[in-house]
Protein backbone atom coordinates (compact mmCIF):
# COMPACT_ATOMS: atom_id res chain seq x y z
CA UNK A 1 0.00 0.00 0.00
CA UNK A 2 2.81 2.30 1.20
CA UNK A 3 5.21 1.84 -2.25
CA UNK A 4 2.00 2.53 -4.47
CA UNK A 5 0.76 5.11 -2.77
CA UNK A 6 4.62 6.90 -2.34
CA UNK A 7 5.47 6.49 -6.47
CA UNK A 8 2.12 7.63 -7.05
CA UNK A 9 2.84 10.61 -4.96
CA UNK A 10 5.99 11.21 -6.24
CA UNK A 11 5.26 10.91 -9.88
CA UNK A 12 1.76 12.82 -10.12
CA UNK A 13 3.65 15.90 -8.07
CA UNK A 14 6.10 15.63 -10.36
CA UNK A 15 4.25 15.65 -13.87
CA UNK A 16 1.65 17.79 -12.12
CA UNK A 17 4.52 20.42 -10.99
CA UNK A 18 6.20 20.57 -14.40
CA UNK A 19 3.09 21.85 -15.95
CA UNK A 20 3.39 25.57 -17.68
CA UNK A 21 -0.77 25.61 -16.85
CA UNK A 22 0.04 24.95 -13.17
CA UNK A 23 1.87 28.30 -13.05
CA UNK A 24 0.71 30.61 -15.67
CA UNK A 25 -2.95 30.01 -14.74
CA UNK A 26 -2.56 31.59 -11.01
CA UNK A 27 0.29 34.32 -11.98
CA UNK A 28 -2.33 35.22 -14.64
CA UNK A 29 -5.19 35.23 -12.22
CA UNK A 30 -3.17 37.08 -9.64
CA UNK A 31 -2.35 39.59 -12.41
CA UNK A 32 -5.86 40.27 -13.69
CA UNK A 33 -7.19 40.69 -10.04
CA UNK A 34 -4.38 43.75 -9.12
CA UNK A 35 -5.69 44.99 -11.99
CA UNK A 36 -9.10 44.67 -12.04
CA UNK A 37 -9.32 45.97 -8.34
CA UNK A 38 -7.55 43.69 -5.89
CA UNK A 39 -7.37 46.33 -3.70
CA UNK A 40 -5.95 44.50 -0.47
CA UNK A 41 -2.88 43.45 -2.49
CA UNK A 42 -1.76 46.67 -3.24
CA UNK A 43 -3.11 48.06 0.39
CA UNK A 44 -0.83 45.74 2.10
CA UNK A 45 1.99 47.96 1.07
CA UNK A 46 0.23 51.06 1.79
CA UNK A 47 0.04 52.17 5.48
CA UNK A 48 -1.94 54.58 5.49
CA UNK A 49 -4.49 51.79 3.83
CA UNK A 50 -3.32 48.52 5.52
CA UNK A 51 -5.38 46.84 8.08
CA UNK A 52 -3.89 47.48 11.82
CA UNK A 53 -3.67 44.23 12.69
CA UNK A 54 -0.93 41.78 10.74
CA UNK A 55 -3.42 38.76 12.10
CA UNK A 56 -6.14 41.15 9.81
CA UNK A 57 -3.85 41.58 6.68
CA UNK A 58 -2.89 37.94 6.17
CA UNK A 59 -5.73 36.48 7.44
CA UNK A 60 -7.81 38.62 4.67
CA UNK A 61 -5.19 37.86 2.15
CA UNK A 62 -5.83 34.25 2.66
CA UNK A 63 -9.30 34.91 2.06
CA UNK A 64 -8.72 36.79 -1.28
CA UNK A 65 -6.08 34.30 -2.41
CA UNK A 66 -8.13 31.39 -1.59
CA UNK A 67 -10.86 32.65 -3.01
CA UNK A 68 -9.75 33.41 -6.07
CA UNK A 69 -6.84 30.72 -6.87
CA UNK A 70 -9.34 27.49 -5.74
CA UNK A 71 -11.07 28.44 -9.32
CA UNK A 72 -7.95 27.58 -10.87
CA UNK A 73 -7.29 25.22 -8.72
CA UNK A 74 -10.31 22.98 -9.63
CA UNK A 75 -9.85 23.53 -13.35
CA UNK A 76 -6.08 22.37 -13.34
CA UNK A 77 -7.18 19.45 -11.37
CA UNK A 78 -10.31 18.19 -13.84
CA UNK A 79 -8.31 15.83 -16.49
CA UNK A 80 -5.53 14.20 -13.73
CA UNK A 81 -7.72 11.35 -13.26
CA UNK A 82 -9.39 11.04 -16.25
CA UNK A 83 -6.58 11.46 -18.58
CA UNK A 84 -4.93 7.56 -17.58
CA UNK A 85 -7.83 6.15 -19.63
CA UNK A 86 -7.66 9.57 -22.22
CA UNK A 87 -3.63 8.68 -22.36
CA UNK A 88 -4.36 4.99 -22.55
CA UNK A 89 -1.73 4.11 -19.47
CA UNK A 90 -4.64 3.06 -16.50
CA UNK A 91 -4.66 -0.79 -18.45
CA UNK A 92 -0.57 -0.49 -17.71
CA UNK A 93 -1.03 0.57 -13.82
CA UNK A 94 -4.12 -1.25 -13.20
CA UNK A 95 -2.02 -4.73 -14.39
CA UNK A 96 -0.03 -4.11 -11.48
CA UNK A 97 -0.31 -5.68 -7.79
CA UNK A 98 -0.40 -2.13 -6.72
CA UNK A 99 -3.52 -1.08 -4.57
CA UNK A 100 -6.07 0.81 -6.86
CA UNK A 101 -7.05 3.21 -3.39
CA UNK A 102 -3.32 3.57 -3.37
CA UNK A 103 -2.89 4.70 -6.32
CA UNK A 104 -5.95 6.88 -6.29
CA UNK A 105 -4.71 8.38 -2.65
CA UNK A 106 -1.28 9.08 -4.30
CA UNK A 107 -2.96 11.09 -7.66
CA UNK A 108 -5.09 13.04 -5.33
CA UNK A 109 -2.54 14.22 -2.66
CA UNK A 110 0.04 14.22 -5.25
CA UNK A 111 -1.07 16.11 -7.91
CA UNK A 112 -2.93 18.05 -5.47
CA UNK A 113 0.13 19.44 -3.33
CA UNK A 114 1.70 20.14 -6.96
CA UNK A 115 -1.13 22.27 -8.08
CA UNK A 116 -0.98 24.36 -5.16
CA UNK A 117 2.33 24.67 -4.65
CA UNK A 118 1.81 27.95 -6.84
CA UNK A 119 -1.08 29.12 -4.28
CA UNK A 120 1.65 28.62 -1.27
CA UNK A 121 4.49 30.38 -3.24
CA UNK A 122 1.86 33.17 -3.88
CA UNK A 123 0.35 33.50 -0.52
CA UNK A 124 3.47 33.32 1.47
CA UNK A 125 5.51 35.42 -1.04
CA UNK A 126 3.17 38.31 -0.58
CA UNK A 127 2.91 37.29 3.02
CA UNK A 128 6.71 37.77 3.47
CA UNK A 129 6.75 40.91 1.82
CA UNK A 130 4.08 42.41 3.82
CA UNK A 131 6.27 41.67 7.19
CA UNK A 132 9.17 42.51 5.93
CA UNK A 133 6.83 45.72 4.84
CA UNK A 134 5.30 46.58 7.87
CA UNK A 135 7.87 45.32 10.02
CA UNK A 136 5.87 42.88 11.93
CA UNK A 137 7.59 39.54 11.83
CA UNK A 138 4.43 37.98 13.51
CA UNK A 139 2.57 37.79 9.74
CA UNK A 140 4.56 34.71 8.92
CA UNK A 141 3.30 32.97 11.53
CA UNK A 142 -0.49 33.90 11.48
CA UNK A 143 -0.02 33.20 7.22
CA UNK A 144 1.00 29.81 8.03
CA UNK A 145 -1.72 29.11 10.59
CA UNK A 146 -4.20 30.52 7.81
CA UNK A 147 -2.80 28.69 4.96
CA UNK A 148 -3.32 25.49 7.60
CA UNK A 149 -6.74 26.00 8.70
CA UNK A 150 -8.61 27.26 5.59
CA UNK A 151 -6.48 26.68 2.67
CA UNK A 152 -5.66 23.04 3.30
CA UNK A 153 -9.22 22.01 3.84
CA UNK A 154 -10.70 24.02 1.38
CA UNK A 155 -7.97 23.07 -1.11
CA UNK A 156 -8.49 19.26 -0.37
CA UNK A 157 -12.30 19.11 -0.94
CA UNK A 158 -11.89 21.16 -4.42
CA UNK A 159 -9.16 18.44 -5.21
CA UNK A 160 -11.35 15.24 -4.58
CA UNK A 161 -14.18 16.90 -6.60
CA UNK A 162 -11.66 18.06 -9.31
CA UNK A 163 -10.68 14.65 -9.12
CA UNK A 164 -14.17 12.42 -8.94
CA UNK A 165 -16.40 15.27 -11.23
CA UNK A 166 -14.91 14.51 -14.61
CA UNK A 167 -16.18 10.56 -14.33
CA UNK A 168 -19.67 12.37 -14.27
CA UNK A 169 -19.04 15.06 -16.82
CA UNK A 170 -16.64 15.67 -19.32
CA UNK A 171 -13.94 17.44 -17.85
CA UNK A 172 -14.91 21.22 -19.97
CA UNK A 173 -18.28 21.03 -18.26
CA UNK A 174 -17.09 20.35 -15.02
CA UNK A 175 -14.74 23.19 -15.23
CA UNK A 176 -17.69 25.15 -15.99
CA UNK A 177 -20.15 24.09 -13.08
CA UNK A 178 -17.40 24.02 -10.94
CA UNK A 179 -16.56 28.13 -11.44
CA UNK A 180 -20.54 28.18 -11.14
CA UNK A 181 -20.18 26.27 -7.98
CA UNK A 182 -17.18 28.44 -6.55
CA UNK A 183 -19.06 31.66 -6.65
CA UNK A 184 -22.61 30.23 -5.80
CA UNK A 185 -20.92 28.54 -2.39
CA UNK A 186 -18.71 31.45 -1.49
CA UNK A 187 -19.79 34.52 -3.19
CA UNK A 188 -23.28 34.75 -3.46
CA UNK A 189 -24.74 36.58 0.08
CA UNK A 190 -26.69 33.79 2.20
CA UNK A 191 -29.85 36.33 2.44
CA UNK A 192 -30.00 36.95 -1.76
CA UNK A 193 -30.43 33.15 -2.36
CA UNK A 194 -29.86 29.98 -1.05
CA UNK A 195 -25.84 29.21 -1.17
CA UNK A 196 -23.48 27.13 0.90
CA UNK A 197 -21.90 30.71 2.04
CA UNK A 198 -21.32 30.74 6.09
CA UNK A 199 -22.45 27.33 6.03
CA UNK A 200 -20.42 24.38 7.82
CA UNK A 201 -19.62 22.94 4.69
CA UNK A 202 -18.58 26.63 3.26
CA UNK A 203 -15.86 25.98 1.31
CA UNK A 204 -13.45 29.42 1.77
CA UNK A 205 -13.57 28.27 5.82
CA UNK A 206 -16.02 30.60 7.36
CA UNK A 207 -16.34 29.33 10.38
CA UNK A 208 -12.08 28.63 10.90
CA UNK A 209 -11.53 32.27 9.90
CA UNK A 210 -14.57 33.43 12.03
CA UNK A 211 -14.24 30.89 15.23
CA UNK A 212 -10.28 29.93 14.89
CA UNK A 213 -8.80 33.12 13.41
CA UNK A 214 -11.12 36.07 14.77
CA UNK A 215 -11.61 36.93 11.10
CA UNK A 216 -14.67 38.86 10.20
CA UNK A 217 -13.16 40.48 7.63
CA UNK A 218 -10.67 43.39 6.49
CA UNK A 219 -12.99 45.72 8.42
CA UNK A 220 -14.34 43.55 11.34
CA UNK A 221 -17.71 44.07 9.69
CA UNK A 222 -18.45 40.69 7.98
CA UNK A 223 -20.71 37.77 8.85
CA UNK A 224 -18.59 34.97 7.51
CA UNK A 225 -19.81 31.90 9.44
CA UNK A 226 -23.58 31.38 11.33
CA UNK A 227 -26.99 32.03 10.90
CA UNK A 228 -27.98 35.33 8.81
CA UNK A 229 -31.20 36.71 9.32
CA UNK A 230 -33.75 36.17 6.29
CA UNK A 231 -31.79 33.32 5.14
CA UNK A 232 -32.36 29.65 3.97
CA UNK A 233 -30.32 26.84 5.07
CA UNK A 234 -29.58 28.31 8.33
CA UNK A 235 -29.87 24.84 10.14
CA UNK A 236 -26.61 24.31 8.32
CA UNK A 237 -25.33 27.77 9.94
CA UNK A 238 -24.81 26.73 13.76
CA UNK A 239 -23.13 29.29 15.97
CA UNK A 240 -19.63 29.89 15.44
CA UNK A 241 -17.64 28.15 18.22
CA UNK A 242 -14.19 26.36 18.13
CA UNK A 243 -15.73 23.21 18.01
CA UNK A 244 -18.22 23.59 15.25
CA UNK A 245 -15.29 25.55 13.28
CA UNK A 246 -13.11 22.10 13.55
CA UNK A 247 -16.04 20.41 13.31
CA UNK A 248 -16.89 22.52 9.91
CA UNK A 249 -13.45 21.23 8.72
CA UNK A 250 -13.86 17.74 9.83
CA UNK A 251 -16.71 17.68 7.61
CA UNK A 252 -15.14 19.28 4.36
CA UNK A 253 -12.53 16.26 4.68
CA UNK A 254 -14.95 13.76 5.20
CA UNK A 255 -16.75 15.27 2.62
CA UNK A 256 -13.32 15.10 0.22
CA UNK A 257 -13.33 11.41 1.17
CA UNK A 258 -16.88 10.52 -0.11
CA UNK A 259 -16.39 12.05 -3.32
CA UNK A 260 -12.92 10.37 -3.67
CA UNK A 261 -14.40 7.25 -2.92
CA UNK A 262 -17.49 7.45 -5.13
CA UNK A 263 -15.51 8.51 -8.11
CA UNK A 264 -13.01 5.40 -7.15
CA UNK A 265 -15.76 3.61 -7.21
CA UNK A 266 -17.17 4.48 -10.30
CA UNK A 267 -14.16 4.30 -11.51
CA UNK A 268 -13.99 0.52 -10.96
CA UNK A 269 -17.49 -0.38 -12.06
CA UNK A 270 -16.72 1.26 -15.56
CA UNK A 271 -13.27 -0.96 -15.83
CA UNK A 272 -15.32 -4.18 -15.33
CA UNK B 1 2.56 -20.50 -14.93
CA UNK B 2 -0.11 -22.48 -16.05
CA UNK B 3 -3.16 -20.91 -17.07
CA UNK B 4 -6.88 -22.94 -16.57
CA UNK B 5 -9.96 -20.99 -18.05
CA UNK B 6 -13.28 -23.24 -17.77
CA UNK B 7 -16.64 -21.42 -19.44
CA UNK B 8 -15.29 -18.14 -19.25
CA UNK B 9 -17.93 -15.48 -20.36
CA UNK B 10 -17.57 -11.60 -20.90
CA UNK B 11 -20.13 -9.59 -21.90
CA UNK B 12 -19.50 -5.65 -21.92
CA UNK B 13 -22.59 -3.61 -21.22
CA UNK B 14 -24.64 -3.20 -24.24
CA UNK B 15 -25.02 -6.79 -24.60
CA UNK B 16 -22.00 -7.28 -26.60
CA UNK B 17 -20.75 -10.47 -26.05
CA UNK B 18 -16.66 -10.72 -25.88
CA UNK B 19 -16.30 -14.05 -24.62
CA UNK B 20 -18.28 -17.01 -25.03
CA UNK B 21 -17.75 -19.74 -22.56
CA UNK B 22 -14.39 -20.63 -23.60
CA UNK B 23 -12.37 -23.30 -22.26
CA UNK B 24 -8.58 -23.15 -22.46
CA UNK B 25 -5.68 -24.48 -21.32
CA UNK B 26 -2.24 -22.46 -21.65
CA UNK B 27 1.14 -24.15 -20.68
CA UNK B 28 3.96 -23.04 -19.55
CA UNK B 29 5.99 -22.01 -23.06
CA UNK B 30 5.25 -19.58 -26.19
CA UNK B 31 1.77 -19.81 -26.58
CA UNK B 32 0.19 -17.94 -29.62
CA UNK B 33 -3.12 -16.42 -30.00
CA UNK B 34 -4.76 -15.97 -33.58
CA UNK B 35 -7.67 -14.53 -34.50
CA UNK B 36 -9.51 -12.05 -35.98
CA UNK B 37 -10.74 -8.67 -34.87
CA UNK B 38 -13.45 -8.85 -32.39
CA UNK B 39 -12.98 -12.68 -32.03
CA UNK B 40 -12.43 -11.60 -27.72
CA UNK B 41 -8.62 -11.96 -27.91
CA UNK B 42 -7.70 -8.82 -26.44
CA UNK B 43 -10.48 -9.21 -23.97
CA UNK B 44 -9.03 -12.45 -23.19
CA UNK B 45 -5.80 -10.83 -22.58
CA UNK B 46 -7.60 -8.01 -20.53
CA UNK B 47 -9.12 -10.53 -17.96
CA UNK B 48 -5.75 -12.90 -17.31
CA UNK B 49 -4.32 -9.44 -16.67
CA UNK B 50 -6.63 -8.66 -14.30
CA UNK B 51 -7.89 -5.49 -15.85
CA UNK B 52 -11.31 -6.67 -16.63
CA UNK B 53 -13.87 -8.69 -14.93
CA UNK B 54 -15.20 -11.45 -16.61
CA UNK B 55 -19.30 -11.96 -16.52
CA UNK B 56 -18.68 -15.93 -15.84
CA UNK B 57 -16.56 -18.55 -15.76
CA UNK B 58 -13.80 -19.51 -13.86
CA UNK B 59 -10.00 -18.52 -14.78
CA UNK B 60 -7.00 -19.80 -12.42
CA UNK B 61 -3.18 -18.58 -13.15
CA UNK B 62 -0.42 -20.88 -11.50
CA UNK B 63 -3.45 -22.19 -9.14
CA UNK B 64 -4.66 -18.41 -8.10
CA UNK B 65 -8.08 -18.17 -8.67
CA UNK B 66 -8.36 -14.26 -10.59
CA UNK B 67 -11.90 -13.96 -8.96
CA UNK B 68 -10.49 -13.19 -5.93
CA UNK B 69 -8.47 -9.90 -4.69
CA UNK B 70 -5.74 -12.11 -3.37
CA UNK B 71 -5.71 -14.17 -6.40
CA UNK B 72 -5.57 -10.98 -8.84
CA UNK B 73 -2.78 -9.51 -6.55
CA UNK B 74 -0.73 -12.86 -6.61
CA UNK B 75 -0.93 -13.20 -10.34
CA UNK B 76 -0.33 -9.25 -10.80
CA UNK B 77 3.35 -9.88 -8.83
CA UNK B 78 4.25 -12.62 -11.76
CA UNK B 79 2.64 -10.47 -14.87
CA UNK B 80 4.27 -8.58 -17.36
CA UNK B 81 1.19 -6.84 -19.40
CA UNK B 82 1.83 -5.00 -22.71
CA UNK B 83 -1.69 -3.94 -23.82
CA UNK B 84 -2.45 -3.76 -27.32
CA UNK B 85 -3.47 0.44 -26.83
CA UNK B 86 -0.59 1.39 -25.17
CA UNK B 87 -0.15 4.72 -23.69
CA UNK B 88 2.24 6.40 -22.14
CA UNK B 89 2.75 9.80 -20.05
CA UNK B 90 4.10 12.30 -22.25
CA UNK B 91 5.45 14.23 -19.81
CA UNK B 92 7.88 11.55 -18.08
CA UNK B 93 11.16 10.60 -19.24
CA UNK B 94 11.48 6.88 -20.74
CA UNK B 95 13.72 6.05 -17.54
CA UNK B 96 11.35 7.97 -14.98
CA UNK B 97 8.15 5.98 -16.94
CA UNK B 98 9.75 2.74 -16.39
CA UNK B 99 10.54 3.73 -13.03
CA UNK B 100 7.17 4.56 -12.13
CA UNK B 101 5.72 1.43 -13.26
CA UNK B 102 8.87 -0.48 -11.57
CA UNK B 103 7.53 0.96 -8.37
CA UNK B 104 4.10 -0.03 -8.72
CA UNK B 105 5.38 -3.70 -9.46
CA UNK B 106 6.59 -3.38 -6.13
CA UNK B 107 10.55 -3.22 -6.85
CA UNK B 108 11.27 -1.01 -3.86
CA UNK B 109 15.13 -1.02 -3.81
CA UNK B 110 16.40 1.99 -5.34
CA UNK B 111 19.53 0.07 -6.82
CA UNK B 112 17.76 -3.00 -8.10
CA UNK B 113 15.52 -0.97 -9.61
CA UNK B 114 17.64 1.38 -11.60
CA UNK B 115 20.07 -1.38 -12.76
CA UNK B 116 16.74 -3.38 -14.30
CA UNK B 117 15.69 -0.55 -15.93
CA UNK B 118 18.57 0.40 -17.26
CA UNK B 119 19.06 -3.28 -18.42
CA UNK B 120 15.96 -3.39 -20.14
CA UNK B 121 16.58 0.34 -21.92
CA UNK B 122 19.58 -1.34 -23.28
CA UNK B 123 17.74 -4.20 -24.57
CA UNK B 124 14.97 -2.12 -26.30
CA UNK B 125 17.76 -0.29 -28.02
CA UNK B 126 16.56 3.31 -26.00
CA UNK B 127 19.28 4.12 -23.94
CA UNK B 128 20.51 7.20 -25.84
CA UNK B 129 16.65 8.53 -25.69
CA UNK B 130 16.18 7.14 -21.71
CA UNK B 131 16.28 10.72 -20.23
CA UNK B 132 14.01 11.88 -23.36
CA UNK B 133 10.23 13.03 -22.74
CA UNK B 134 8.33 10.52 -24.11
CA UNK B 135 6.24 12.77 -26.01
CA UNK B 136 9.03 12.96 -28.61
CA UNK B 137 8.80 9.81 -29.05
CA UNK B 138 7.85 7.78 -32.56
CA UNK B 139 5.06 5.21 -32.54
CA UNK B 140 8.09 2.48 -32.65
CA UNK B 141 10.04 4.06 -29.76
CA UNK B 142 6.42 4.06 -27.28
CA UNK B 143 6.43 0.07 -28.10
CA UNK B 144 9.63 -0.87 -27.30
CA UNK B 145 8.92 1.72 -24.28
CA UNK B 146 5.73 -0.99 -23.61
CA UNK B 147 7.86 -3.81 -23.88
CA UNK B 148 10.21 -2.70 -21.61
CA UNK B 149 7.97 -2.14 -19.13
CA UNK B 150 6.52 -5.78 -19.45
CA UNK B 151 9.83 -6.82 -18.85
CA UNK B 152 10.68 -4.78 -15.88
CA UNK B 153 10.12 -7.26 -12.48
CA UNK B 154 11.45 -10.49 -14.69
CA UNK B 155 7.89 -11.66 -14.82
CA UNK B 156 6.77 -15.55 -14.78
CA UNK B 157 3.57 -14.52 -17.13
CA UNK B 158 4.37 -12.45 -20.04
CA UNK B 159 0.67 -11.36 -21.92
CA UNK B 160 1.82 -9.65 -24.93
CA UNK B 161 -0.97 -7.91 -27.14
CA UNK B 162 0.33 -7.15 -30.30
CA UNK B 163 3.51 -6.36 -29.54
CA UNK B 164 5.43 -5.70 -32.81
CA UNK B 165 2.96 -3.11 -34.07
CA UNK B 166 4.92 -0.29 -35.18
CA UNK B 167 8.06 -1.95 -34.98
CA UNK B 168 10.29 -2.16 -38.25
CA UNK B 169 10.90 -5.47 -39.66
CA UNK B 170 14.84 -5.59 -37.54
CA UNK B 171 13.05 -4.20 -34.49
CA UNK B 172 10.27 -7.46 -35.19
CA UNK B 173 12.15 -9.92 -35.37
CA UNK B 174 15.32 -8.61 -32.26
CA UNK B 175 11.28 -8.91 -30.09
CA UNK B 176 10.24 -12.36 -31.56
CA UNK B 177 13.79 -13.65 -30.33
CA UNK B 178 13.87 -11.60 -27.08
CA UNK B 179 10.16 -13.26 -26.52
CA UNK B 180 11.62 -16.58 -26.96
CA UNK B 181 14.84 -16.30 -25.08
CA UNK B 182 12.52 -15.20 -22.50
CA UNK B 183 10.34 -17.89 -22.51
CA UNK B 184 12.27 -20.93 -21.13
CA UNK B 185 10.38 -21.78 -18.39
CA UNK B 186 7.87 -19.01 -18.03
CA UNK B 187 4.67 -18.58 -20.02
CA UNK B 188 4.32 -15.79 -22.73
CA UNK B 189 0.73 -15.77 -24.25
CA UNK B 190 1.63 -13.93 -27.51
CA UNK B 191 -1.93 -12.45 -29.64
CA UNK B 192 -1.15 -11.13 -33.11
CA UNK B 193 -2.16 -10.72 -36.32
CA UNK B 194 0.91 -11.08 -37.65
CA UNK B 195 0.90 -14.95 -38.13
CA UNK B 196 4.66 -15.14 -38.99
CA UNK B 197 5.44 -13.91 -35.72
CA UNK B 198 3.42 -16.98 -33.92
CA UNK B 199 4.97 -19.30 -36.65
CA UNK B 200 8.91 -18.17 -35.78
CA UNK B 201 7.69 -18.33 -32.23
CA UNK B 202 5.40 -20.47 -30.87
CA UNK B 203 5.13 -24.37 -30.63
CA UNK B 204 1.48 -24.40 -29.75
CA UNK B 205 -1.68 -22.24 -30.58
CA UNK B 206 -5.38 -21.56 -29.74
CA UNK B 207 -7.42 -19.65 -32.35
CA UNK B 208 -10.39 -17.56 -31.32
CA UNK B 209 -13.61 -16.64 -33.56
CA UNK B 210 -16.48 -14.61 -32.11
CA UNK B 211 -15.26 -15.36 -28.66
CA UNK B 212 -15.01 -19.08 -28.58
CA UNK B 213 -12.23 -21.10 -28.85
CA UNK B 214 -12.12 -23.23 -32.45
CA UNK B 215 -8.60 -24.60 -32.77
CA UNK B 216 -6.27 -25.51 -29.77
CA UNK B 217 -3.11 -27.98 -30.63
CA UNK B 218 0.16 -27.22 -32.24
CA UNK B 219 1.39 -24.94 -34.96
CA UNK B 220 1.63 -27.66 -36.94
CA UNK B 221 -1.50 -29.29 -36.47
CA UNK B 222 -2.70 -26.06 -37.52
CA UNK B 223 -0.91 -26.04 -40.77
CA UNK B 224 -2.09 -29.23 -41.61
CA UNK B 225 -5.49 -28.27 -41.80
CA UNK B 226 -4.64 -26.45 -45.08
CA UNK B 227 -2.88 -30.01 -46.00
CA UNK B 228 -4.43 -29.89 -50.36
CA UNK B 229 -6.24 -26.96 -50.06
CA UNK B 230 -2.80 -24.12 -50.60
CA UNK B 231 -2.34 -23.57 -54.64
CA UNK B 232 -0.45 -21.74 -56.73
CA UNK B 233 -1.99 -20.25 -59.70
CA UNK B 234 -0.51 -17.68 -62.50
CA UNK B 235 -2.82 -16.10 -64.33
CA UNK B 236 -2.75 -12.53 -66.51
CA UNK B 237 -6.77 -12.71 -66.12
CA UNK B 238 -8.70 -11.73 -63.14
CA UNK B 239 -7.70 -13.21 -59.84
CA UNK B 240 -9.40 -16.78 -58.58
CA UNK B 241 -12.92 -16.00 -57.59
CA UNK B 242 -12.51 -19.55 -55.71
CA UNK B 243 -11.32 -20.36 -52.01
CA UNK B 244 -9.26 -16.92 -50.47
CA UNK B 245 -6.37 -15.45 -52.18
CA UNK B 246 -3.70 -15.04 -49.69
CA UNK B 247 -1.20 -12.99 -51.83
CA UNK B 248 -0.42 -11.99 -55.14
CA UNK B 249 2.79 -11.90 -56.59
CA UNK B 250 4.20 -10.41 -60.16
CA UNK B 251 5.06 -12.73 -62.39
CA UNK B 252 7.01 -12.96 -65.55
CA UNK B 253 3.08 -14.30 -67.28
CA UNK B 254 0.30 -12.07 -65.52
CA UNK B 255 0.46 -12.84 -61.22
CA UNK B 256 0.83 -15.93 -59.06
CA UNK B 257 -1.43 -16.13 -56.66
CA UNK B 258 -1.88 -18.10 -53.58
CA UNK B 259 -4.87 -18.93 -53.11
CA UNK B 260 -6.61 -21.60 -50.10
CA UNK B 261 -9.55 -23.50 -51.11
CA UNK B 262 -10.82 -26.75 -51.21
CA UNK B 263 -10.68 -27.62 -54.84
CA UNK B 264 -8.28 -26.21 -58.15
CA UNK B 265 -9.81 -23.09 -57.97
CA UNK B 266 -8.77 -22.78 -61.59
CA UNK B 267 -7.09 -24.65 -64.32
CA UNK B 268 -3.07 -24.76 -63.95
CA UNK B 269 -3.36 -24.48 -60.45
CA UNK B 270 -1.01 -26.79 -58.88
CA UNK B 271 -0.86 -27.34 -55.21
CA UNK B 272 1.76 -26.52 -52.90
CA UNK B 273 2.84 -26.82 -49.28
CA UNK B 274 1.09 -25.00 -46.69
CA UNK B 275 1.95 -22.52 -44.00
CA UNK B 276 0.67 -21.31 -40.62
CA UNK B 277 -1.04 -18.30 -42.10
CA UNK B 278 -2.58 -20.86 -44.84
CA UNK B 279 -3.74 -23.06 -41.73
CA UNK B 280 -5.12 -20.58 -40.02
CA UNK B 281 -7.39 -19.01 -43.29
CA UNK B 282 -8.27 -22.57 -44.19
CA UNK B 283 -9.30 -22.69 -40.40
CA UNK B 284 -11.39 -19.35 -40.27
CA UNK B 285 -12.71 -19.39 -43.79
CA UNK B 286 -14.34 -23.38 -43.50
Amino acid sequence: MTGAFAASLRYEFRMQVRKRSVWIVPALTLVLFVLIGGSLLRDLFDPAERPPEARTAVVGLAVQLHGLLAIGFGCLLADRLVRDDRLRVASILDATPAEPRARLLGKYLGAGAATAVPILVAYLGFALAYAVDSGGPGAIGWALVAFVVVFVPGLLFVAALALAGPLVVPAPLFRVLFVGYWLWGNVVPPDTMPTLSGTLVHPLGGYALTALLHFRGIDGEDTLAGPVSGATLNFLRPDPTPAVAVLSIGVLLALAVAVLACGHALRVRRAR
Amino acid sequence: MRIEISGLTKTYRGGVAALDGLDLTVPTGMFGLLGANGAGKTTLMRILAGVVRPSSGRVTVGGHDLATGAGRTAVQRELGYLPQDLGVYPDLTARQFLDYVALLKGMDDRAVRRRRVGELLEVVALTPHADRRLRGFSGGMRQRVGIAQALLADPQLLIVDEPTAGLDPEERIRFRTLLSQFAGRRTVLLSTHIVDDIAQTCREVAVLAKGRLIFRGTADELVRRADGRVWSVVTDGPPPTEGTVVSALPHENGMRYRVVAADAPGPGARPVDPALEDGYLALTTN
